[in-house]
């Protein structure tokens, strides 16, 4: 009886085990064989709260709009040294997914857009097929973008062309408690200028003196402290960059700033970088000793714990702190600077940029992709009206495209077109220089630390940092540059054979013009070394 | 009979001429794409004896072949000396990357062969587009490179010598916008520089950033030199038509003491 009992509940165990494999494989397990015939991979490392949900709903809409395209995101973690290996290794390897996010800042990555990413300038330079029906039908794609991709040109490998298409603008802002920041100032009012900060920070301490419980002015970390350096030193620089600006275009990129350091135009102890130093000093003891030593996650902790009134980070970070927060959150723009400012008043150009200066979280066509125009495509999309609509009310990020609505609730992230920017913050202008920055961060901002500290440091080694940050410009412009000759002679040839096409013409001479564009500028680095004596 | 079997034996020539043309095109689509390891191995391929324009496709494509050695672009530069011996375009091509090779390719730049071989060229087929194209790389050449010490005026003097050869608008342009900037780099004074760039922006057509600091520059070296009307109209042309760009901020500021600068001319005058 008991082994008939035992015989039938195993038969009873395996018709319910096989009844819910099938239930399971016919309505939650991916198909075996997909119904599209095309998969495109999205690879990027903004992995915290928002993007990855936005870039869902923009490809929720885009799959059913082309029922044959399957897109898939890869997230892979950091844009540090995790995501930096995986992407070389992929790329060396043949096996890189179709888009890939880079930024022209990642720490000796700079070769890689030459080597492995292509062009897409003649596609940004025509009407987005996906804008019909708006505003911005016969807007030229790369003119939908909020700041023209102008980040993306000054980082191309060659001047002219275009690389990427970006799906967000970020700004710097400071996120305010302001639970805490009542509870220590009795009032919600938030500081205007810097002249306003530095009293809430003696306040902030006295309350601390107070109560016996440690609080700060500014959450802390590494990675917070040297976007705030970063912040810090482009404002207090700007006259200088305005006097260096011998081409008269009214900005300076981070090649202009390593050769003008090499040519003695700036150094350290120039008093504009050292009164942006004595600031960025000020404000970094603001924040609680020994943050040098941890990492931003650290300092969101620090600030979601409510044991800091503020912490400054970039609108990236907004999201996972918004929706982290258990205490209402306010955002702000960094105080600004004034006239009388002791520390930097002398230098005063104006208020600086703190956002609105270029859209990011870029996307690079692979040029190994199997289906190029489909990643163009999906670009395509992800960069219109409708999907950038998407991905901000989706994400929590501001949008990269204009005449796209703005949620009220980051409207706060925006920049109104009422600051300067004379280009890169001089901390941040090539790798070796910001690692040599971050090495002897604590010269500055440590307890021992002092701008003389710092300066005679920097000046130690900066010499060779900026040459060989020269260097790596140089042949970084070699590697674009080089594989032109042959494109150049290929559009030449099959323009003989369809003059008709006057397609060919336009992208040969677009090709020689910015080619010739990037060996001037080779040449003039070339001359800026030879006159530091290489 | 006879005559039908000679037609039939031309038509198969002739298309088989024909086909290889066409796989040499292929060869160029996938240049033009990125793909240049595809169309080496395409060229490698292809049947039937090298005609002369494989031959120049396959030292084109070995130019960037990875990893790129010497001794391949040796091989690619005896095989273009040897198709620049014509006098049609494609030797006019092989004879231009030639130049190229010694100026950015080899490890160890020859500046000095790549100029003579520009002039050489744009002597011996001085219509040819390469030979247009070789001048704004010899202009860049006089501008920048050694030999030293020359005075950076007679530098620019002697690039833009070469002005009144070139017959392409787009080339002339792209001369005269690096005549301009070079002297801009040189700290020459703006006067210098200005006439260039007034020349490159007249002929038009750069696009994106290079047209976009070819405005602003002018605004700007038109303000530093006292050309205060022609300055303001650059500066205004710059607010219509890069309305998005946060140098905008910049360029309103500069327009405010442009201001007080004509003011104080206007002051000035008796």
């Amino acid at each position: 009886m008991i082994d008939r009992l035992r015989s039938r509940l195993g038969l009873v165990l395996f018709v319910m085990g096989y009844a819910f494999a099938v239930y399971w494989v016919f309505t939650r397990s991916a198909p075996i064989v997909t119904d599209r015939p095309i998969t495109i991979r999205v690879a990027h490392w903004q992995i915290e709260k928002g993007p990855p949900e936005g870039l869902d709903a923009v490809i929720r809409r885009y799959e059913q709009l082309n029922p044959r395209v399957k897109v898939e995101q890869v997230l892979v973690p950091g844009g540090g040294p995790i995501y930096r290996q995986w992407m070389r290794s992929n790329l060396i390897g043949g096996t890189g997914v179709d888009l890939i996010e880079y930024g022209f800042w990642l720490d000796g990555m700079s070769d890689i857009p030459a080597r492995y990413f292509a062009p897409i300038t003649k596609e940004m330079l025509a009407p987005n097929p996906y804008n019909r029906g708006t505003p911005l039908e016969h807007v030229p794609w790369a003119e939908t973008f909020t700041d023209g991709l102008v980040v993306q040109q000054v980082t191309a490998p060659v001047p002219g062309q275009f690389y990427a298409a970006t799906l967000s603008e970020v700004s710097t802002r400071l996120f305010c408690n302001r639970e805490l920041l009542r509870r220590i100032t009795g009032s919600d009012k938030l500081p205007e200028t810097l002249i306003d900060l530095r009293a809430l920070s003696v306040k902030v301490r006295a309350y601390t003196a107070r109560t016996g419980h440690p609080y700060f002015t500014l959450a802390g970390s590494r990675d917070n402290a040297e976007w705030l350096l970063e912040f810090l030193m482009q404002g207090a620089t700007m006259q200088m960059s305005q006097r260096n600006d011998r081409l008269g275009v009214l900005a300076l990129y981070q090649w202009d700033e390593l050769g003008h350091y090499l040519e003695g135009r700036w150094s350290f102890n120039s008093p504009e970088v050292r009164a942006g130093l004595e600031l960025a000093r000020e404000v970094g003891l603001n924040m609680k000793p020994g943050y040098l030593q941890s990492m931003r996650d650290a300092a969101t902790m620090e600030w979601l714990r409510g044991d800091s009134v503020f912490i400054f980070a970039g609108t990236w970070d907004g999201t996972s702190l918004r929706r982290l927060a258990t205490f209402p959150v306010d955002v702000l723009r960094f105080p600004r600077a004034t006239a009388d400012d002791p520390v930097v008043g002398k230098y005063f150009f104006g208020r600086f940029a703190d956002g609105g200066g270029g859209t990011c979280m870029e996307l690079y066509l692979n040029k190994q992709s199997r289906h190029p125009q489909e990643a163009v495509d999906f670009l395509r999309f992800m960069s219109s009206v409708e999907g950038s609509q998407l991905f901000t009310d989706n994400s929590g990020w501001l949008p990269a495209i204009r005449g796209v609505k703005v949620p009220d609730a980051i409207k706060a992230y925006e920049t109104p077109r009422d600051c300067y920017t004379f280009g890169m913050p001089y901390v941040m202008i090539g790798s070796s220089v910001l690692s040599q920055v971050a090495r002897n961060m604590h010269q500055l901002v440590g307890p021992q630390g002092s701008v003389d500290k710092f300066v005679a440091a920097m000046e130690a080694v900066m010499p060779e940092a900026a040459r060989t940050d020269l260097r790596k410009e140089i042949n970084n412009r070699y590697i674009a540059v080089r594989p032109q000759d042959p494109q150049v002679v290929a559009l030449h040839e099959l323009f003989r054979r369809t003059p008709r096409n006057p397609e060919l013409a336009v992208a040969r001479e677009r090709l020689e013009s910015s080619q010739t564009q990037t060996e001037a500028l080779l040449f003039q680095m070339q001359r800026q070394l030879t006159a530091a004596g290489e | 009979m006879r005559t039908l079997a000679r037609l039939a034996l031309a038509g198969l020539l002739a298309s088989a001429g024909r086909a290889a043309t066409d796989d040499v095109r292929e060869a160029w689509q996938l240049v033009a794409d990125h793909l240049g390891r595809d169309a080496y191995v395409r060229l490698d391929q292809l049947p039937g004896p090298a005609t002369r324009e494989r031959t120049f496709a396959q030292a084109v494509v070995a130019i960037d072949y990875q990893p790129v050695t010497q001794s391949r672009l040796q091989s690619s530069g005896a095989t273009l000396a040897e198709l620049a011996r014509g006098d049609d375009e494609l030797a006019a091509g092989a004879a231009y990357l030639q130049a190229r090779l010694y100026q950015v390719h080899f490890q160890e730049h020859d500046y000095a062969r790549a100029a003579e071989l520009y002039e050489a060229l744009a002597r011996r087929q001085p219509h040819s587009h390469w030979a247009q194209l070789g001048l704004v790389k010899l202009a860049l050449l006089r501008l920048y490179a050694p030999p030293e010490p020359a005075a950076p005026a007679d530098r620019i003097a002697a690039a833009a010598e070469l002005r009144s050869r070139l017959e392409e608008p787009a080339l002339v342009r792209d001369l005269e916008l690096q005549l301009g900037r070079a002297a801009a780099f040189y700290s020459l004074p703006p006067d210098t520089a200005l006439p260039h760039l007034l020349a490159a922006d007249h002929i038009g057509g750069l696009v994106g950033q290079a047209n976009e600091e070819l405005i602003v520059m002018i605004g700007e070296l038109s303000l530093r030199a006292g050309h205060y009307a022609q300055s303001r109209t650059y500066f205004e042309r710059y607010l219509r038509e890069f309305t998005y760009n946060m140098r905008q901020v910049t360029v309103r500021r500069r327009l405010e003491d442009l201001a007080t600068l004509e003011a104080q001319a206007r002051k000035a005058r008796p």
